[in-house]
């Protein structure tokens, strides 16, 4: 069973538990405004892989997950656009006993994600913004099908985090809304990702225009204080840095 | 509790320093320290000449006694109004002794004291001339290095430069005009012109030169590099040593015998008197004194000074204070660029620790205070690297003190204690380049191991050691479990035993690119032209990448014959004329056996060669095998013509080999090629005898000196140009870790470290922000325990990130206590050279 992947990255942090070696899949059925991986649906890194390939590599590293809970990562992109052979990879590694996450937009149909929700060990699920125009302005996309999905990982899923990233100016309207979404799913947590500009040269090299290019990260204060608005919206806010 | 730890945790601003921080009387001690002048102090080489010059045909031990009690009777003792511990080993705050018997440092004197001083070094007028025209001359033809030199060449072992028309020709098409140019000419800010500097840099060229050993070894002067029995002063003081070199006395059988213990007791009491002085200064100043709070400290330090090192310590405070006095005078004794060792300082004061706490005598702040102390003191050994390329590169460098914290004790069990803790916390609230060892077992407690990742945050000094391997490798070497569990770290990261161990284990070195420049060139080596090795064939006539690896092989092997022969040529001399008394007398051996430990007085004796560039030469091994032997992409022939001339008009070339395999990337293939050559190199050296009885050990380690080693090598089959650093200890080459840490962990875990006696090191860089949370200090104390679960042996994380490095470079006035881990060494990274910092900035960043 082949994938198209289009970067395989050893040593994550911030990708799940521990050490992590996460697998990013080409293709998106989103346009993020800030997207950090464009080469998943741009250029000309994807290749074909064999799913026994990516476990040889992801397995070369047992030592560290063993050492700090961590394992693999399935990301992208959009994975589940591949569920087949998500599901092959991550059948596989729990096979070898490795701890496994898979990161959603959720923008996917619904058979893709129950072909995985039972394999996976954390499903990292993305909400990027709860307003349905505001999601199409922002991605491309409106969102019914992504609060729809994010009900039935809450429901179905071992664990699960929500996270939802922080783009001044973009995204940050809406972590309240967001925030209370997930209360409602009876989820205790909103894990936020602050923006950051290293991805920019990314852009360069593939010739693509950033529609982002000019936003600034958030300050630290400033993302204390939509922090603070996350948690009074009745959730823990988790700062991923 | 979450919301406030996960925002509280900014990628820029550090945490605050541990509790109290660091003590306001240390803040002024280190703030001296970073602010002071750096001199030459001659008083060292002043007293010893004197004795030197009235004792000719006096048994070695008893003349070095007698040099060391005269220096010590008569050198400046100063006592600074903030200090607690006391002892200094030189007129000026910074200033290295000169040990002018070794002669390392005297044509560095003579001939580039401009350029010295053009680095900031200063000297009186006076000391000048008296350096210049008395002692120096004095010594001509008398010193450790002009004997070796002679031995040397009487044994045809040395390699001059050969200025020949023809490989004139050779070097300048294979180095470049400004490549050769700048290999040969120090980079100082001399004022001069370069053609009025250069008839000195000629001769300084020269005589820097005569001790490069065929095949392009190094056989530094010093020996050193070694542990004192600091343990034995602490339980039975210079009294108890003197004692039972008495009762020794009246057993022995020689002169040689007599001679050496004789040179004991007037060593043990030098020390005693040494000590008195300070205590003499310190009833005098307190005589003086108006601050009653000071006056009670001054006569505090006094008494101290009465009991020890004399006698046994009583207190913490003066166990601290013997110590110190101890690690001073051996480096006194010794001279800067020594490498003499603390050690295991956790274990050596816990005992005394632990009573004081105990009967209600000391807080943990006043020990806190005490260790601070010690650390900025372990921080103020500078050294003048005796070399052209350590002139131009990091002369400024410090003479590496280095303590050891953590790991298992002699039972077995885990002795990480309180003093390893408030060590730490010494070290943290220094915020200085200490050079400091940690040494982590499967024992050990995990909040250990994290409290020691976050060090970073505020120093880059901390470096990981693995316990299992170490173990396996010192008892590889001969060591009993006990023993060897109770290793310290000496120099960078050399496994060593605690006080009972001759161990010399620096100084000597080959390289392993050079056995493929011989290769090339049929036994002669680019650089210095002359038939080094032997003729192992016309490489392009090499069949089969075995037969290539077989001449490789060979020409190593000869490398490593050499250098030891060397070697041992220069330890005889030591044996026969350069004693240490103070160090011999500590160490378990030397008073039973009445020998020297320069004549295998101590109960475990080894020699070290270190083996430089490793990744250098497997990749371009590797490349050679796949792109000359598999592909036949690139045939032998274009390969040669290609490194000849320094890829000029071979571009296409370089490109194919820069894109070859490389060590560092959990490339089975690649790993399986260095495994091969480290465990030849190994057996190699481990079957030479040293002088006093031992055998050779080897390191991969490079001291941060890889972009000086890099600079006398051709191109190499990498891709790698002519006078480019050389990939650093056992590290992948720069460039070459394209698939993070992880990987390159696998790949040198696939090298057997236990058969490495003394070390290798891994230097990996990470960026500073990776610390700023929680997830990113586990994730790198897991890599650590993934690495040496999978038998690791050392590894040390660089955590300036490439723009803080740059910024440092272009203003350095803003910079000035951003430390660096070079290989095995902490340093100021503003006051490196260029060239290292270039590196250290190019060195692939391994942010995941």
């Amino acid at each position: 069973m082949r994938g198209r992947v289009f970067d395989l990255q050893r040593c994550c942090v911030n990708d799940g538990p521990g050490l992590r070696t996460t697998v990013f899949l080409a293709g998106c059925p989103l346009r993020c405004a800030w997207c950090h991986n464009p080469e998943a649906f741009a250029g000309d890194t994807a290749r074909w892989v064999e799913a026994e390939e990516v476990l040889d590599e992801v397995l070369a590293d047992r030592d560290f997950f063993e050492a700090t809970g961590g394992g693999l990562t399935v990301s992208g992109g959009e994975p589940l656009l591949q569920p087949a052979f998500v599901k092959e990879v991550l059948t596989r590694a729990r096979a070898e006993g490795l701890h496994t996450c898979v990161q959603t937009s959720g923008a996917v149909p619904r058979d893709a994600l129950l072909a995985i929700v039972g394999l996976a060990d954390l499903v990292q699920f993305d909400l990027k913004h709860p307003d349905a125009l505001t999601h199409e302005r922002l991605t491309g996309r409106r969102n019914d099908d992504v609060l729809a999905n994010a009900a039935f990982v809450a429901a179905h899923a071992k664990q699960v985090e929500f996270r939802v990233p922080v783009v001044p100016g973009f995204t940050d309207d809406g972590l309240e809304g967001t925030a209370a979404f997930v209360r409602g799913l009876g989820a205790h947590a909103l894990h936020l990702l602050p923006y950051q500009r290293t991805y920019l040269d990314k852009y360069r090299r593939l010739g693509l225009g950033a529609r982002c290019a000019t936003v600034e990260p958030a300050a630290p204060s400033r993302l204390a204080s939509l922090a603070s608005r996350v948690e009074a919206a009745g959730v823990h806010a988790v700062l991923v840095c | 509790m979450q919301l406030e730890r996960a925002v509280s945790s900014p990628l820029s601003a550090g945490p605050a320093p541990s509790p109290g921080g660091l003590h306001p009387k240390n803040a002024v001690l280190k703030q001296r320290l970073l602010g002071a002048e750096h001199w030459l102090c001659i008083e060292r080489a002043r007293y010893a000449t004197e004795v030197w010059r009235q004792t000719g045909g006096l048994h070695p031990s008893l003349r070095a006694a007698k040099a060391l009690a005269n220096v010590l009777a008569k050198m400046t003792v100063r006592l600074e109004p903030e200090e607690l511990l006391v002892g200094n080993r030189s007129s000026k705050p910074i200033a290295p002794p000169i040990a002018i018997e070794r002669g390392d440092f005297t044509f560095v004197f003579k001939y580039l004291l401009e350029d010295l001083e053009a680095f900031g070094y200063r000297i009186t007028p006076e000391d000048r001339r008296e350096l210049l025209d008395d002692l120096i001359p004095w010594w001509e033809g008398r010193t450790v290095r002009d004997a070796k030199v002679a031995a040397l060449e009487a044994q045809g072992l040395t390699s001059p430069p050969n200025a020949s028309p023809l490989e004139l020709v050779r070097k300048l098409r294979a180095f470049g005009p400004r490549t050769l140019g700048r290999v040969l000419t120090p980079r100082a800010g001399a004022e001069q012109p370069l053609h009025r500097r250069l008839p000195r840099l000629l001769r300084a060229i020269r005589a820097g030169a005569k001790d490069n050993v065929k095949g392009r070894g190094r056989c530094t002067d010093t020996q050193a590099h070694i542990v004192p029995g600091h343990k034995n002063v602490l339980a039975y003081g210079f009294s108890g040593i003197r004692d039972e070199a008495r009762e020794r006395l009246g057993r022995a059988t020689t002169d040689d015998e007599r001679g050496f213990l004789e040179a004991v007791v007037v060593t043990c009491e030098a020390m005693r008197d040494f000590s008195q002085r300070f205590a003499a200064l310190a009833r005098a100043q307190a005589e003086g004194a108006v601050d009653n709070e000071r006056r009670l400290e001054l006569l505090d330090i006094a008494k101290r000074c009465e009991r020890v090192p004399w006698l046994p310590p009583r207190s913490f405070a003066e166990a601290v204070q013997a110590v110190w006095f101890v690690q001073n005078a051996a480096i006194i004794s010794y001279g800067a660029g020594s490498g003499i060792t603390p050690g295991r300082v956790d274990q050596l004061l816990f005992p005394f620790y632990e009573a004081d706490v105990a009967r209600g005598a000391l807080t943990r702040d006043d020990a806190r205070r005490l260790l601070e102390e010690l650390v900025i003191k372990l921080n103020d050994n500078v050294v003048i690297w005796p070399n052209l390329g350590g002139v131009e590169l990091n002369h400024l460098g410090s003479d590496v003190e280095n303590i050891t914290l953590g790991g298992v004790g002699r039972d077995g069990r885990d002795a990480t204690n309180e003093l390893s803790w408030l060590f730490t916390e010494a070290i943290e609230n220094t915020s200085l380049a200490t050079t400091a060892s940690f040494r982590v077992s499967a024992k050990s407690p995990a909040a250990w191991v994290r409290r020691v990742v976050e060090l970073h945050r505020r120093t880059n000094s901390p470096a990981f050691l693995c316990d299992e391997t170490a173990i396996a490798t010192l008892m590889n070497d001969g060591y009993p479990l006990e023993a060897a569990r109770d290793y310290c770290l000496v120099g960078c990261v050399e496994p060593s035993g605690n006080g009972d161990t001759f161990g010399a284990t620096g100084g000597t070195k080959v390289y392993f690119p050079t056995a493929l420049d011989l290769v090339f060139n049929r036994g002669r080596t680019t650089f210095f032209g002359n038939q080094d090795g032997p003729d192992t064939g016309d490489p392009r006539a090499f069949r089969s990448f075995d037969e290539l690896f077989a001449a490789f092989s060979r020409q190593l092997e000869v490398m490593v014959a050499q250098v030891t022969e060397a070697t041992r040529l220069r330890d005889a001399i030591w044996a026969e004329r350069f004693h240490n008394p103070l160090i011999s007398c500590t160490i378990d051996g030397c008073l039973e056996s009445a020998r020297d430990m320069t004549r295998g007085g101590a109960h475990f004796n080894f020699g070290a060669v270190g083996g430089g560039g490793l990744a250098t030469a497997v990749d371009s091994l590797a490349t050679i095998r796949e792109l000359v032997f598999e592909r036949r992409a690139v045939s032998m022939g274009e390969l040669l013509e290609g490194l000849r001339t320094n890829f000029r008009s071979h571009d296409a070339l370089r490109e194919l080999l820069r894109a070859g395999p490389r060590f560092g990337r959990d490339d089975a293939r690649v790993d399986a090629l260095a495994a091969d050559v480290v465990a030849r190199f190994c057996d190699l050296v481990r079957a030479q005898p040293t002088v006093t009885g031992g055998h050779f050990k080897a390191s991969l380690i490079s001291y941060g000196m890889n972009v000086y080693e890099g600079a006398l090598e051709p191109a190499t089959p990498d891709g790698r140009l002519a006078g480019a650093p050389l990939s650093n200890s056992m590290s992948p080459s720069n460039g070459a870790e394209t698939k993070g840490p992880t990987a390159a962990f696998n790949s040198l875990a696939r090298i057997d470290q236990t058969r490495i006696g003394y070390g290798n090191s891994l230097n990996m860089r990470l960026p500073i922000g990776l610390l700023g949370s929680d997830a990113g200090v586990d994730a790198v104390a897991g890599l650590v325990r993934g690495y040496f679960k999978k038998g690791g042996f050392h590894v040390q994380f660089n955590a300036a990130d490439a723009a803080t490095l740059r910024a440092a470079q272009e203003r350095p006035q803003d910079f000035p206590d951003l430390i660096v881990r070079v290989s095995g060494y902490s340093a100021y990274f503003t006051r490196l050279g260029r060239s290292i910092q270039d590196d250290l900035i190019a060195r692939a960043e391994l942010s995941p």
